[in-house]
């Protein structure tokens, strides 16, 4: 289990209201008032904490304007964990104010794959009937029901085998969580995946009874829902016999290597893993000639601290590839915010849009499933004809592997 | 009135999501930085975010009408409560309205509106290779308008002053919502003018006790072309003091000097230990900067000299270098609060500036009153010009040490007034030093309540603030 208010006092109390964090928020830049700032939300929960305002709808509202994008508890100069106090702060909130639809969707079937699929195929008709467009225009959906796009008709586990062979040699064998969204909403990612890791040498493995990782329920504040699929997913993996787990989604990632469930177990991260096993076994490599440029998920660079892994693999691979200015921005998905905050959301994401265009890349790279839904939404709305794609996509391709 | 009534006023003059009235809304403005806020619940009856000076005048002449306190704010990065609303009132939020309007090149000027960022100004003016010097710690998040308002100064105001050195002109919402431009009517462009009373000055640093500051004109200066780095380490704390002045008496000038004490490096090495200071009774960090080779010869001028009295020195120009030097400074005062596992830092009598002759012995003084009220205390600051940061740190959760430490803080800042000093040296007074108003200047604070007065004779802007407070003492 994740620590609950109680147990992050220590950290809370040593919060120096400096407003330091105020620099670095993206809800505050939009915005722009105290209430958004990360040194706010520190001071709301405390006061939650302390008893001195009461669980209410509105407090859940004010906390509900976080993206847990991390930058405020990297740039802190006390090392406070504001996304841990906001996340903790909310389990209390969901305990305190309960929204029986929020249980119902996180609680009862997020965390049941068979549901999940279920929930999925029928969004999947509802879009195929344009029920969804007709729900946008008529105004009975908020706006953030665009976001998704048109679901793939089949997700990833119905079309990836539960064991891929490593092509030639095995070297190693990884269990792959395959995330809901890149299930879900992007399957020619996860075929890459696969094909990637087994053409360096991986015996590919995708246990069928993998649940969802967590963060979902996680960041709504159902805590106990969030510790139940981290221990069982954990289990699933321990049994399996891997020497390293891995995914393509950043979130995912950074929430198994967080769980407290997965002690014991080696969580790797993508890039990192392919990065070491390019330079060990150097395979050949063809060039992508467009200009490429990437974008840092909020979960992989601040979460984990990795940025130069992924730049490595595109330079290896790309023949112009280009930083952009404020690469390490969030895009302002922050998963279920968007959909709550659709408006602010999109002010985030419209300065990310424009330093993409800035760059002049026809292809942006990135490594979390909601960065590439968020980042493709916003370029179609602002007219744009730049690919989003998975970093391991263009891999795939250079390795000569069209998927 | 009640706050749904004064919003209802309030959305007149605003539009409406720029008038802030629920509890929990309001109650996010009750804090700053200060210790004091972390006691106290200073809950505004109102919160604006103005975009005009017309909204900014429609509100003072509201506020004069219904007689309700008015309480400007940038960032809340403050120390004091100089921002918050003691006595109730309207907090004036003026960090949103952050436009950089102009950057005249030509006449090495910049013109903004208060709520632009310290380092944001920086970053911008720097597309132009000019910078605006002064440079507080808290440049990620202070804004200009806050900066004007308390005479910030930092780090490197050793070589380049205070902030009320840049200023050239304001323009100042009064208390009765006369709209004035100080330095120059409006098309005043000079950057000598001794013509008139100096009304710049007197709204630099007041605080928001005598009007707003909507607009602002600054000097600018070009940007230097090089930096270095020395990092002295000794093993008396008598000698820091002394190299200093060595330095200075042989005619150069560094844009920074910062010390280290026993304390400091202790918290520093606690914190993270990969930075390794060795154990001293002192560390003295010197940057000097300007053109590459004026910079290469003061480095080796100040290496040589002040080696003379150091256990070592080290000289560096290479960034990476230079940043690990600097990160032990800069580390410090969130590492004061490693000092202990339950430990806070607090910003309170942190700021005591003393005569550059007595530095030593000021150090050595506060260590005493550190043990005699049981309180830890880690010091850093800027030697340079005699300003001192007295970090003390406690457990927040325990109200006897808090009771200590408030009667530690008490004690320091009358030692700094003892010694020929001042409580603040840049970080002002606000609610938490007009007790020693009276103290550091005697009559001249009758003089400044006097025109305090003549500006707001309602008393409506920002009271309880700065001035001396009625009976003596004043807690709001
Ligand atoms: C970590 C840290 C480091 C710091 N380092 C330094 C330092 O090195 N040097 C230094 O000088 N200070 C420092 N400070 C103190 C503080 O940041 C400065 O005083 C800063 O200038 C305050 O700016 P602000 O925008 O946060 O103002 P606020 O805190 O919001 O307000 C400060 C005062 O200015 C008034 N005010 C603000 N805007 C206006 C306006 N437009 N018109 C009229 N009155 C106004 C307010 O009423 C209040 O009295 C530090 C603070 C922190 C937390
Ligand atoms: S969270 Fe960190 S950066 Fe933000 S106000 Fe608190 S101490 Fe300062
Ligand atoms: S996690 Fe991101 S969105 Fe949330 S308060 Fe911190 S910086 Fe803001």
């Amino acid at each position: 289990m994740p620590e609950d208010l109680e147990g992050l006092k220590e950290q809370y109390l040593r919060c120096v209201r400096c407003g330091q964090c105020r620099s670095v928020c993206p809800v505050f830049e939009v915005v722009k008032n105290e209430t958004a700032t990360p040194r706010g939300k520190v001071f709301l929960a405390h006061l939650l904490a302390t008893g001195e305002i009461e669980a209410n709808s509105q407090v859940q509202a004010q906390l509900s304007r976080c993206l847990l994008c991390r930058s405020c508890s990297k740039e802190c100069p006390s090392a406070i964990p504001v996304h841990q106090i906001v996340t903790a702060a909310r389990a209390e909130l969901a305990v305190k104010v309960p929204s029986p639809v929020k249980r119902l969707v996180f609680r009862k079937i997020w965390t049941r794959p068979r549901r999940l699929a279920l929930a999925a195929g029928v969004t999947r008709n509802i879009q195929a009937l344009g029920l969804d467009k007709l729900g946008l225009y008529l105004r009975l959906l908020p706006p953030g029901f665009a976001l998704p796009g048109r679901l793939p008709r089949r997700p990833a586990h119905t079309i990836i085998p539960a064991i891929t062979p490593a092509t030639g040699e095995t070297r190693l064998r990884v269990g792959y969580f395959l995330g809901c969204s890149t299930n879900f909403l992007f399957p020619a990612a996860a075929a890459s995946t696969v094909a990637v890791l087994s053409s360096l040498g991986c015996e590919v493995v995708i246990p069928p009874e993998l649940k969802c990782c967590g963060l979902p329920q996680l960041a709504s504040g159902e805590a106990a829902a969030a510790s139940a699929l981290a221990s069982a997913n954990s289990e699933v993996f321990r049994r399996l016999n891997v020497q390293a787990v891995v995914s393509d989604c950043a979130s995912c990632t950074a929430t198994l290597k967080e769980s407290p469930e997965f002690d014991g177990l080696k969580v790797t991260e993508l890039s990192e893993l392919l990065l070491e096993l390019i330079q060990k076994y150097s395979p050949g490599l063809k060039q992508i000639q467009k200009p490429v440029t990437y974008h840092d998920p909020c979960h992989l660079a601040k979460a984990q601290g990795i940025t130069a892994a992924p730049r490595e693999l595109l330079r290896l691979t790309c023949m112009d590839f280009r930083e952009m200015d404020g690469a390490a921005d969030c895009c302002g998905s922050g998963g279920a915010f968007a959909l709550y905050h659709y408006r602010t959301s999109m002010s985030i994401l419209n300065k990310k849009i424009a330093n993409i265009k800035k760059s002049g890349a026809e292809i942006v790279a990135t490594s979390c499933p909601t960065c590439i839904m968020q980042l493709r939404h916003g370029l179609a709305a602002h007219g744009c004809k730049t690919d989003v794609v998975h970093t391991v996509e263009l891999l795939g391709k250079t390795l000569g592997r069209e998927t | 009135m009640g706050h749904q009534d004064l919003g209802v006023e309030l959305k007149r003059i605003f539009p409406p999501e720029r008038v802030l009235t629920s509890e929990l809304e309001r109650r996010m403005y009750s804090y700053d930085s200060s210790f004091m806020a972390r006691f106290h619940s200073f809950v505004p009856d109102a919160v604006v975010l103005p975009r005009s000076t017309q909204e900014v005048s429609a509100l003072m002449k509201l506020a004069s009408q219904r007689r309700i306190p008015v309480i400007p704010r940038g960032a809340g990065s403050g120390e004091t409560c100089g921002c918050l609303a003691v006595r109730g009132g309207i907090v004036v939020d003026l960090s949103a309205w952050d436009a950089i309007e102009e950057v005249d090149v030509a006449n090495m000027q910049v013109f903004a509106r208060p709520g632009v960022v310290h380092y944001k100004l920086n970053e911008h003016l720097a597309g132009f290779g000019l910078f605006f010097p002064p440079d507080p710690g808290s440049t990620r998040m202070c804004t200009v308008g806050g900066m004007v308002a308390n005479n910030s100064s930092g780090l490197r105001a050793v070589k380049y002053g205070t902030t009320e050195q840049y200023v050239l002109g304001l323009e100042v919402v009064l208390p009765d919502g006369q709209v004035i431009q100080t330095g120059g009517s409006n098309n005043c462009r000079a950057l000598k003018n001794v013509s008139g009373l100096n009304l710049t000055k007197l709204f630099v640093g007041s605080e928001g006790v005598l009007g707003i500051i909507t607009r602002i004109r600054l000097r600018v200066w070009p940007r230097p072309k090089a930096r270095g780095m020395a990092m002295a380490v000794f093993s008396e704390l008598e000698q820091a003091p002394a190299a200093v002045l060595d330095v200075y008496q042989s005619g150069i000038l560094p844009s920074g000097i910062e010390i280290l004490d026993t304390s400091a490096i202790q918290a520093i090495n606690m914190y993270k230990p990969e930075i390794n200071l060795p154990s001293a009774e002192a560390i003295l960090i010197f940057e000097v900067d300007g053109n590459p080779a004026g910079v290469a010869w003061e480095g080796q001028q100040i290496a040589e000299i002040v080696g003379r009295r150091a256990v070592s020195v080290e000289w560096a120009t290479d960034p990476a270098r230079m940043a690990d030097l600097w990160r032990g400074r800069s580390v410090v005062a969130v590492a004061a609060a490693r000092l202990r596992p339950d430990g806070s830092r607090i910003f309170a009598g942190e700021d005591i500036s003393v005569p550059l002759s007595r530095v030593t012995e000021a150090l050595r003084r506060i260590k005493e009153l550190s043990r005699k009220h049981d309180v830890a205390v880690v010091n850093y600051g800027h030697i340079g010009d005699g300003n001192i940061h007295t970090a003390p740190v406690i457990n927040l959760d325990s109200s006897a040490e808090v009771q200590r430490a408030n009667a530690l803080v008490d004690d320091i800042h009358r030692l700094a007034i003892a010694m020929g000093g001042s409580t603040t040296g840049e970080h002002g007074v606000g609610a938490v030093r007009n007790q020693y108003t009276m103290d550091e200047h005697g009559e001249a604070a009758l003089v400044m309540k006097q025109l305090k007065e003549t500006l707001d004779p309602l008393n409506i802007m920002n009271p309880g603030k700065l001035l001396p407070p009625e009976g003596g003492k004043d807690r709001a």
